[in-house]
C-alpha cells in the first residue's frame, strides 16, 4: 500500500451520549483524514471529547450521525461482532494502565490478539517472541506482570499491539502511569515504529508529548480547533 | 479461538481462585454425592429384599390372615400394619393345611407356621428370641442348609416333641458354637433340646434366618397357646403352577373360611409391590437431594456472577483485542461448566465411596443410572447456570468494561 494515501477518514461525525434526559453532544460534527505512516497527536483537556474520539477511531463504538472509513471500509454502521473483527486486524491499542493480564506471561499476554483470529498456537507464540524481542524483552517473556516494571509492561503491550500487523498503532496516554525516564523510552520506540512505517495515532492531555508528533489535533468542546 | 486456548483461560481462571472454586463446587458435590448415596441405600434395599425373596424359595404361594390389599399396600403402610394384627386374629388352622394338601393337585409342599417370640435361656446367657413353629416339610419348601444336625422329622411333629433347630446367630451369640446338638436351653417355661443349627445365611435385622428358633409347630401351639397357624406357604410343582395353585387355594379356603378372613398371594405379586414401594422410596429420596444439586447450580450462577463483575477490565480488554461475543460467553460458559462437571466427578467418587462405607452396616448397591444421571445434570446446571452470569459478560460494552476500575 503506497504511503500518503489516507487510511482514515472520518467526516462529518458527531456522537451524542443519551443521559437520562439530558443529550451529550460529545463530538460535534467533526471530519479529518490520517495518511498512511502519519504519526498523529490527538490532544484535548479531559472532556473535550478526544477520548470520544478515539473510541471512534479505535472501532470500540460507532458514531451516532456521520461516516468513518478505515483502511477502505466503511465502520460507521458495524455490529459489535463485526466491529471486534475490524479491532482484531486494524488497531493495535495501547492503554495508559497497560491492561495486561495478571497471573499471565508476558508471552501469552502478547499472543492473545493472535488466538481471536484463529490464528494456530504455534505461529502465534513465533510471532510474539519475536515481537517481545523488538521491544528489547526477550528475556523477560516469561515474566508475569508483578514481575515487570511500568515501562517493562508498556513494552510488552506495545508488542500486543504490534503482533497482528495492524495498520493503526492507538495510544492512549501510554506514558501516563510512567515515570518521566520509561514514558521518554516508550515515546522513543513509538518514534522508532514511526521512521519503520507505522501510522501512530496518540491520545493525550499532555501538549509537550503531543508536540512530538508529525501532526498535531487540537479538540475542545468536541470540536476541532486547529 | 480454538477451543483448546478456551479451555485454557478457563482452567487458568479456576485455579486462580483455588478455595472460592471449590467451595463453589461444594454444593455441586454435597447435591451428587447425596443423590448416589440416597439411591445406592434405596435401591440396595430392594436387591436385599428381592433377594431374600428369592431366597425363601421359588414357585411360593402365600396364605395370609385377614385381607390385604396389595394396591393399597402401596399407598400407606394401614394395610400393612392391619395385616400384622391380622396374624394375631389369625383363623387359619392346621385342618386347612391339610385340606389345601389333599385337594389342590399343583401343590408339591405345603407348610404352616406360628410366629411368636419368647426369651431363650442357656446358662447364664439369655435374649428374646424369634420363634417360628413349623412342620417337618419346612426345609422343603423354605431353602435352608445346616451346619451341624438336621430339622425335626414328622414324628417329632406328630408326637409334639420339645426339639428345636437354631439359627446360626442364636448358637453363635447364647451357645459360643454351631456344635451344641444335644444341648438344652429353656424357651419361656419349656426345657428343649438342640437337634440342629442352621448354617448361616447373612442378612441383617428380624428378615434373617439366623436369628430364629425353629420348633415343630404342635409344640409352638402350646407354647404360645394359640391354635391358629399365623400363615400358610405352598410351594408349586413349578412356575406353570403358580397361577393355578393361587385360584385353587383360593376356592379352596372360601370353602372353609370368609372371604375377608384370608388372602391368598404369590411370591411375584408380593415381590413386584414390594419392589414398586421401594422404587417410589428410592425416587424420593433421589428427588431430595436432587434439590441441593439445584441449590449447588445457584450457588455456581452466584460465584459467576462476582467473577464477571471482579473481571469486567479483562473482559473490555479481551474485546477490544478481538474477542467476539460469543468467545467471551463460551469463556464464562466453560468456566461455569468446568466448576461443575468438575464438582460432579468429584462427587460421584465421595458418593459412590461413602456408599462403599454405609455398605459395612446395611444393604446398598450404586445404582449405574444414579451415576450418569447426577453427572448430566451435574453438567446441565452448570450450562444452565453459567449461562446468564456468561450472557452478562459477553454483553458488555468494550469501553465500560475498560473504563471499570
Amino acid at each position: 500500500m503506497k504511503k500518503n494515501s489516507s487510511l482514515l477518514t472520518v467526516s462529518g461525525v458527531s456522537k451524542i451520549y443519551q443521559m437520562d434526559e439530558v443529550a451529550v453532544k460529545a463530538l460535534d460534527n467533526i471530519s479529518l483524514t490520517i495518511k498512511r505512516g502519519e504519526f498523529v497527536s490527538i490532544v484535548g483537556p479531559s472532556g473535550s471529547g478526544k477520548s470520544t474520539l478515539m473510541h471512534l477511531i479505535g472501532c470500540l463504538d460507532i458514531p451516532t450521525s456521520g461516516k468513518i472509513i478505515l483502511d477502505g471500509e466503511d465502520i460507521s454502521e458495524l455490529e459489535e461482532r463485526e466491529l471486534s473483527d475490524v479491532r482484531n486486524h486494524k488497531i493495535g491499542f495501547v492503554f495508559q494502565a497497560f491492561n495486561l493480564l495478571p497471573r499471565t506471561s508476558a508471552l501469552e499476554n502478547v499472543t492473545m490478539p493472535l488466538l481471536y483470529n484463529s490464528t494456530s498456537e504455534e505461529h502465534a507464540i513465533e510471532k510474539a517472541k519475536a515481537a517481545l524481542e523488538m521491544v528489547g524483552l526477550g528475556e523477560r517473556m516469561y515474566h508475569h506482570p508483578n514481575q515487570l516494571s511500568g515501562g517493562q509492561q508498556q513494552r510488552v503491550a506495545i508488542a500486543r499491539a504490534l503482533i497482528t500487523d495492524a495498520p493503526i498503532l492507538l495510544g492512549d496516554e501510554p506514558t501516563g502511569n510512567l515515570d518521566s525516564k520509561s514514558g521518554t523510552e516508550i515515546m522513543k520506540i513509538f518514534r522508532n515504529l514511526h521512521q519503520h512505517g507505522k501510522t501512530i495515532i496518540l491520545v493525550t492531555h499532555d501538549d509537550e508529548l503531543a508536540n512530538q508528533a508529525d501532526r498535531k489535533i487540537m479538540i475542545k468542546d468536541g470540536k476541532i480547533i486547529n | 479461538m480454538s477451543f483448546k486456548s478456551l479451555l485454557k483461560i478457563a482452567i487458568r481462571a479456576i485455579k486462580a481462585n483455588k478455595s472460592r472454586s471449590l467451595l463453589t463446587s461444594l454444593g455441586v458435590i454435597i447435591g451428587v454425592a447425596s443423590v448416589i448415596l440416597l439411591v445406592s441405600v434405596g435401591s440396595g434395599l430392594k436387591d436385599y429384599i428381592t433377594s431374600e425373596m428369592q431366597d425363601m424359595g421359588s414357585n411360593l404361594v402365600m396364605v395370609m390372615p385377614g385381607e390385604i390389599d396389595l394396591d393399597k399396600l402401596g399407598a400407606g403402610s394401614s394395610a400393612m400394619s392391619s395385616s400384622f394384627a391380622a396374624m394375631s386374629t389369625s383363623k387359619l388352622k392346621l385342618e386347612d393345611l391339610n385340606a389345601l394338601k389333599q385337594q389342590v393337585p399343583y401343590i408339591e409342599e405345603v407348610v404352616g407356621l406360628v410366629m411368636g417370640s419368647a426369651p431363650i435361656r442357656y446358662q447364664n446367657e439369655s435374649k428374646i428370641a424369634q420363634v417360628l413353629g413349623t412342620t417337618a416339610d419346612y426345609t422343603e419348601v423354605r431353602k435352608g442348609e445346616f451346619e451341624s444336625g438336621g430339622f425335626f422329622t414328622e414324628a417329632d411333629v406328630n408326637s409334639g416333641r420339645k426339639v428345636a433347630v437354631i439359627g446360626y446367630k442364636i448358637a453363635d451369640e447364647i451357645f459360643g458354637s454351631p456344635y451344641v446338638v444335644g444341648e438344652k436351653f429353656k424357651l419361656g417355661e419349656y426345657r428343649y433340646t438342640v437337634i440342629g443349627v442352621m448354617a448361616e445365611a447373612g442378612g441383617q435385622g428380624s428378615m434373617s434366618p439366623d436369628d430364629k428358633i425353629y420348633i415343630p409347630i404342635t409344640v409352638a401351639q402350646r407354647q404360645f397357646n394359640q391354635d391358629h397357624l399365623g400363615i400358610i406357604f405352598a410351594q408349586a410343582k413349578s412356575s406353570d403352577d403358580v397361577a393355578p395353585t393361587v385360584s385353587m387355594t383360593q376356592e379352596v379356603m372360601e370353602r372353609r373360611l370368609d372371604k375377608e378372613d384370608f388372602t391368598v398371594l404369590d411370591q411375584k405379586e408380593i415381590l413386584s409391590t414390594v419392589s414398586g414401594i421401594l422404587n417410589t422410596l428410592t425416587i424420593a429420596l433421589g428427588g431430595i437431594a436432587a434439590i441441593s444439586l439445584l441449590v449447588g447450580g445457584i450457588g455456581i450462577m452466584n460465584i459467576m456472577l462476582v467473577s464477571v463483575t471482579e473481571r469486567t477490565q479483562e473482559i473490555g480488554l479481551r474485546k477490544a483485542l478481538g474477542a467476539k461475543p460469543e468467545v467471551i460467553l463460551t469463556q464464562f460458559l466453560l468456566e461455569a461448566t468446568i466448576l461443575s462437571v468438575g464438582g460432579g466427578l468429584i462427587g460421584i467418587l465421595v458418593g459412590a465411596g461413602g456408599s462403599l462405607l454405609i455398605g459395612i452396616f446395611m444393604p446398598t448397591t450404586v445404582a449405574w443410572w444414579s451415576i450418569v444421571l447426577a453427572f448430566v445434570v451435574s453438567a446441565g446446571v452448570g450450562i444452565i447456570f453459567g449461562v446468564t452470569p456468561a450472557k452478562k459478560a459477553s454483553e458488555l460494552s468494550p469501553i465500560e468494561a475498560l473504563r471499570h476500575e
